[in-house]
């Protein structure tokens, strides 16, 4: 006969024994998440500047990430099986594929939301198209950039937990024994890590957007040169 | 940045330029055009006539289908266009400071492309804000949000200046201002210009804000120059109807009863020297038909008098030179007489009124052909705008 404890009290139980285990896995989540994102971004904001440089290819771009997207996420990770088999590097694939829409797109959209005029400007002051981009074009698109990451990040946190469906590591483990043991207490000493890593990775880029933000930034400037702080 | 080699001309000239864009309109048709080195020049016209084009072909942000532009001497499209823009200033028409730079930093946009050191370009900066009134200390570190229209444009204006080029493109750049805020901008450039010694090149499709600023006017139409001159060449000996009816509609029917007395002066028909014999100067007067002369010192431009005929008989029959004939108490000063008190002046006695500046310097008459000339205009606009109504 089993006897009933409530499921804070098991949850305590597991996570007082098992803390060291669910570290280990946070870090491996952790891991995979930053390696999928990384990629995603290496690859995704040259690849939505490129978009913005030959308007013609945009749409098919778009569209092929966005039928990534569409595609259930367990199934998408069933099918990486054949082409990388099972483990971390499929799941980092799969998780690349799903993060590529949010970031292309920003991307693509705000450097295409940059107005003209601020370009024309700084082409005939004698700025590089290399130089109109790193000073002009991506400070100004940063903001809606910057969302698109956010987006991109909160997505692959969560859906990082499927990895240990087909091999992989990470908080999903916890998730899946936790299911198939029906002990909600183990799903819950995934999911909650999980959730917060989300959360934290979130506000973690917020802190930076508003760190790098134009008046924010004249504010250190002027502080730093001990200007009269008049912004009034 | 040694481009002007000795001997060579100066300024900005095009010759027979022509700008064709790929639909086969010419936006600028074998264009001759030769600006002097450090004069304001505008190029004004109705839209699509070329101006901006005209502009934007100088630092080559647009390349002349056929012809030969040079910049100081030197023919630029035989320049790198990325290292050509860095010597010409560049002011434009939205106001387009980058939103995410500081004042300083927008001001120092081509001294830092340019490689200066740090310190170089906080003290370039800090003097052209001195300059233009604003403290460095409390604008430095504003972003362009944090400031006014007016403030911002005189940014826009700065940072042009900043690596100190010889040559500087406008394109409308008061054109999203209040008028009151225009007009010291414009008065601004006008006093820059004059200690700087810049060449600009100014885009306008205001016929006032030309004449009010300007050296010379280049009036545009199809691509091609219409009329070049003086403000008053071109306000009062217009070659053609277009030129007409461009400054007629453009300028004289805006103008108001308060607007500045001097803004329809005219050259005289001519004057007299102070040491000039009485009898001389009458006959003079009475080969051109004329009953009144200006007296001007020929040397410092100082307005003596006027001489009208019935004195100058007397002083002749008496052998005197000019100056016992004159007439000094009927004038009106520069900068504080409008149109209103140069209409009440012409009603009272209809003799041309001398317009004089500080230290009596000359600056013109108005004459009351002038005058009759903006009343018509005015009735015509005014009728025009009853009949659309």
């Amino acid at each position: 006969m089993m006897e009933q404890r409530p499921l804070w009290d098991l949850f305590i139980t597991y996570v007082g024994r098992n803390y060291m285990r669910i570290l280990n896995l946070t870090g491996e989540h952790i891991m995979i998440s930053l390696i999928a994102v990384g990629i995603t971004v290496m690859v995704c904001v040259p690849l939505g500047i490129y978009l913005t440089r030959n308007e013609k290819a945009a749409p098919y771009v778009i569209g092929l990430a966005n039928v990534f997207q569409t595609i259930p996420s367990l199934a998408l990770l069933g099918f990486l099986i054949f082409v990388f088999g099972i483990g971390n590097d499929n799941a980092v694939c799969a998780l690349f594929l799903y993060a590529m829409l949010p970031v292309i797109q920003n991307t693509y959209t705000g450097i295409r939301s940059v107005p003209r005029s601020y370009v024309q400007a700084a082409r005939g002051m004698g700025m590089t198209d290399f130089q109109i981009l790193l000073k002009v074009q991506l400070p100004l698109a940063r903001p809606v950039l910057v969302a698109g990451i956010r987006v991109a990040m909160v997505w692959t946190i969560g859906t990082a937990t499927l990895a240990s469906a087909i091999g992989g590591g990470g908080l999903g483990r916890l998730i899946f024994s936790g299911l198939s043991s029906i002990r909600n207490e183990i799903i819950l000493a995934g999911a909650i890590p999980a959730t917060l890593l989300a959360l934290f990775a979130d506000w973690i880029l917020k802190r930076a957007q508003d760190y790098f933000n134009p008046s924010a930034r004249a504010v250190r400037l002027a502080a730093r040169h001990g200007a009269a702080d008049d912004t009034d | 940045m040694n481009g002007d080699l000795p001997g060579t001309q100066g300024g900005v000239v095009f010759k027979e330029v022509t700008k064709t864009y790929p639909d086969g309109t010419n936006a600028v048709d074998r264009l001759d055009l030769e600006i002097r080195s450090g004069g304001l020049v505008s190029l004004i016209g109705p839209s699509g006539c070329g101006k901006t084009t005209t502009l934007k072909m100088i630092n080559r942000l647009e390349d002349p289908t056929s012809g030969r532009i040079t910049v100081e001497g030197e023919d630029i499209l035989r320049c790198d266009p990325v290292e050509l823009r860095r010597r010409i200033g560049y002011v434009v028409q939205e106001i387009a400071l980058f939103p995410h730079m500081t004042v300083s930093e927008n001001i120092a946009v081509v001294p830092s492309l340019l490689g200066w050191p740090a310190k170089k370009i906080r003290s370039r900066v800090d003097e052209l804000l001195a300059m233009a009134g604003l403290p460095p200390e409390k604008y430095r570190f504003r972003l362009p949000d944090q400031l006014s229209g007016g403030q911002k444009q005189r940014i826009g204006v700065l940072r042009a200046l900043a690596s100190d080029p010889k040559v500087i493109l406008m394109d409308e750049p008061f054109g999203a201002l209040d008028p009151i805020s225009r007009e010291v901008l414009q008065n601004e450039l006008v006093s820059l210009q004059k200690n700087l010694k810049k060449t600009i090149v100014f885009v306008t499709h205001d016929m006032g804000e030309a004449i009010r600023i300007s050296d010379r006017i280049v009036i545009l139409r199809k691509g091609r120059v219409e009329q070049e001159g003086s403000a008053e060449d071109i306000q009062y000996s217009p070659k053609n109807d277009f030129v007409r009816s461009f400054i007629g509609e453009d300028r004289l029917s805006r103008m108001s009863p308060d607007d500045p007395a001097e803004s329809i002066v005219e050259e005289p028909w001519g004057t007299a020297a102070p040491w000039e014999g009485a009898a001389g100067v009458l006959e003079r007067m009475e080969e051109n038909d004329r009953e009144f002369i200006q007296v001007v010192d020929p040397k410092s431009g100082q307005w003596l008098g006027m001489a009208l005929l019935g004195r100058l008989r007397r002083a002749a029959s008496a052998g005197e030179t000019v100056m016992k004939g004159i007439y000094r108490e009927r004038k009106l000063y520069a900068g504080n007489a409008t149109l209103r008190d140069a209409a009440e002046m012409l009603a009272d006695r209809d003799i041309s009124i001398p317009v004089v500046g500080e230290d009596e310097r000359f600056v013109g008459v108005i004459t009351s052909g002038a005058l009759a000339r903006l009343a018509v205009e005015r009735l015509r606009s005014g009728r025009e705008e009853g009949k659309q109504s």
